[in-house]
């Protein structure tokens, strides 16, 4: 309350905010915690995924007991915001977040980005301007982060990239690692752009992208043009596509400890780019000419080359669906 | 795509079949026992062509067909029908779940002595089956006529023959026979679907009994007759059918059994046995594969593994070169303890009548050596 530009009125607003935070992982953990704490009045937490032990090195509320339980990362996260802030009301969802998701939500002020994945964001970015809510990017791997906040009226994520840059070029925590500041500075930025919207802060957001490199030390903000592109489908023509397509489906195999994953178009997927980039983060990447097939999160993958994946020694529907997306991420 | 997945469902099917049930829904839209219209004697009169038609395969008159919802359900409400509390029921490794899971769910109700025939060489033993009958005198013999995974038909005439000698009565499954082979067989209650080899729709099964046999209706509701009594009929058919009739579904059913006529079922068969001989030859050429072929009479369907890949992988294999097929268990959660395939299942390709002898080139080469 006592710090510069929140005040009574900011701190009142803030009890009476609603934020959606999507993905509860390195950056979810960070941005609630913050957000919790800073008195928030709700928070909508959304991850389809369970703590592991690989999480703990930056997945900053779980506990060696959650991970050795398998809880899922949004219930984990609830309990221990709970606790930081009792008045806080929590709501965990352990969810796929899809357009029929969203929709039964009641409307947040804000939603922050915390997945790890494209199509995810192109959701978030669809949504959120067709309710006309503010949402903040935000994505690390290695030692290097970004984040920029997306306000309705303003470019989308659309008008900057309009295709979903392949996993392949931008890699992801799994296939390069991440170091824990790094998170730490994206979150910072991202949560402190959320303060302000949420408070009403007469300082008006921050335009363009923060990037920071923390190993190199370079924090800077990159302007880029405040309109929309000229050519976006949800700016200029009121399409939302991610709110129309159609989902990958996750088929449990009858009988089997094994998920069988279909994208909704069939597509030629470059399974000789995959596999070269799998080599060295996956264990036993294995190219026929029939499928590629490698080991990652203790779970064995087939793809096939018409973009069909296996996930054998994984039952829950929900969970392939949330590895499939994080290492292969062909939709 | 090539269609090799018959045992499941036949596709694609007759196209009087396709017109026959969009008939109904333009033209004639009514059931044949409810209503005074002149339509109603038309759907009656197709109704009737269907139930006799699939009478005359079973040797019997129309009137002891029963239209279901599916093999399924014509298993169920037989077992249900039949079982009393501490009966002996003898039945087969080869079920189906449809036959398993009733049967299971009975056992613990009416505390059934469940006996189940081995599937050791792959096949169903006589001799066994003479023994176990002679031994158990059950009350029900219930089988399937031939395996959905390795394709053994069984010898269902000395089957039925060997229960009639014991006092059992028998109900064969022929879900995976009706369409393929004579199921004028001698047993007691058959059941089966429309969607298989009979090349019907989905959502269309039958039950049917031995004239002189009479069981207490498992469902009660409108049957269009005998309305005025509330008590649900208890004479064959109307005592296993319950509620407004799948008309669209009986009306394709009739088209079908017209079309198998004029094809003739052997040629259909041996069509479908010629593409699955030469499945066989073809995936005994690759070293990888393990095919489980049982001699002996059989139907067109070919079940294998493969050293190098998990079942599900090599169905996903086929599906991206257009060919589809079923991997897995199959329903038929028994057989595989003594197929060794208990842990992945098989893949099984099962092709119909009008596959081509090109279409098995294709299948073939999409399966690693």
């Amino acid at each position: 309350m006592r710090a510069a530009g929140i005040g009574e009125q900011g701190q009142a607003r803030l009890r009476k905010a609603r934020v959606l935070v999507v993905g509860v992982g390195a950056l979810g953990t960070h941005s609630s915690d913050a957000l919790a704490r800073a008195g928030v009045g709700a928070l909508d937490l959304v991850d389809r995924d369970i703590v592991e032990q690989s999480n703990l090195q930056r997945q900053v509320l779980f506990t060696e007991l959650d991970a050795e339980a398998g809880t899922p990362k949004a219930i984990a996260a609830a309990a221990r915001l709970r606790e930081v802030n009792r008045e806080c009301v929590v709501t965990a969802h352990v969810a796929n977040c899809t357009a029929e998701f969203l929709r039964a939500l009641p409307r947040p002020d804000l939603v922050l980005d915390g997945t790890d994945n494209f199509p995810t964001r192109y959701l978030i970015n669809d949504w959120c301007a067709e309710q006309r809510i503010p949402w903040i990017y935000a994505g690390a791997v290695g030692s290097e982060g970004a984040s920029m906040v997306l306000r309705p009226g303003g470019a989308c994520l659309r008008c900057l990239w309009p295709e979903a840059p392949a996993n392949s070029d931008v890699g992801n925590c799994e296939t390069a690692g991440i170091l824990a500041p790094a998170i730490a500075a994206v979150t910072a930025f991202q949560v402190a752009e959320a303060l302000r919207i949420l408070t009403g802060s007469s300082t008006p957001s921050t335009r363009g992208v923060f990037t920071c490199d923390v190993w190199r030390g370079h924090y800077t903000v990159i302007t880029l043009a405040p309109e929309s592109a000229i050519d976006c489908p949800v700016c200029r023509r009121e399409r939302f596509p991610a709110l129309t397509e159609t989902q990958p489906s996750a088929v449990s195999l009858c009988g089997r400890d094994a998920v069988q994953i279909d994208p909704p178009r069939r597509s030629p997927a470059d399974l000789d780019a995959l596999a070269a980039r799998l080599r060295g983060v996956a264990t036993d990447v294995l190219r026929t000419p029939h499928l590629l097939r490698f080991q990652a999160d203790g779970v064995r993958f087939s793809v096939f080359p018409g973009g069909r994946t296996l996930l054998f020694g994984v039952a829950d529907p929900l969970r392939a669906r949330a590895l499939y997306d994080r290492w292969i991420g062909l939709s | 795509m090539i269609y090799l997945d018959h045992a499941a469902t036949s596709f694609p099917k007759p196209p009087s079949v396709v017109a026959a049930i969009q008939r109904w829904y333009l033209e004639l839209g009514v059931s044949a026992e409810r209503g005074d219209g002149s339509r109603c004697s038309e759907v009656r009169r197709e109704v009737d062509a269907a139930r006799t038609a699939l009478g005359a395969l079973a040797g019997v008159r129309g009137d002891r067909v029963a239209f279901t919802s599916g093999a399924t359900e014509s298993l169920n409400l037989a077992l249900r029908a039949v079982l009393r509390d501490g009966d002996v029921v003898l039945t087969t490794a080869f079920e189906h779940s449809s036959v398993v899971r009733p049967l299971q769910a009975l056992q613990r109700q009416r505390h059934l002595r469940l006996e189940i025939l081995p599937a050791t060489s792959g096949t169903l033993s006589l001799a066994a089956a003479r023994d176990a009958l002679q031994n158990l005198r059950p009350r029900l013999f219930v089988f399937t006529h031939a395996s959905n995974v390795t394709g053994a038909l069984f010898d269902a005439p000395a089957l039925c023959e060997l229960a009639r000698q014991a006092g059992t009565m028998t109900l064969l499954d022929v879900s995976q026979t009706a369409g393929l082979t004579a199921i004028d067989v001698g047993a007691d209650l058959l059941a089966g679907s429309a969607h298989k080899a009979l090349h019907g729709p989905q959502g269309l099964g039958f039950l049917i009994a031995r004239p002189g046999l009479e069981l207490p209706p498992q469902k009660q509701g409108g049957t269009g007759s005998s309305a005025a009594v509330a008590e649900h009929p208890e004479h064959w058919p109307q005592a296993f059918e319950a509620g407004t009739p799948n008309s669209p579904a009986i009306l394709g059913l009739a088209a079908a059994l017209q079309w198998l006529q004029e094809r003739g079922i052997d040629n259909l068969r041996n069509g479908a046995l010629a593409r699955a001989e030469e499945l066989a030859a073809g995936l005994r050429r690759k070293p990888g594969v393990q095919l489980f072929w049982p001699t002996g009479p059989r139907l067109p369907v070919v079940s294998f593994v493969h050293r190098d890949f998990d079942p599900a992988e090599l169905g996903s294999m086929l599906d991206a070169a257009g060919i589809h097929v079923r991997s897995g268990f199959h329903c038929a959660p028994w057989i595989h303890a003594a197929l060794g395939t208990a842990t992945a299942g098989t893949v099984r390709m099962s092709p119909g009548p009008d596959v081509s002898a090109d279409d098995i080139r294709q299948a073939l080469a999409a399966v690693a050596d």
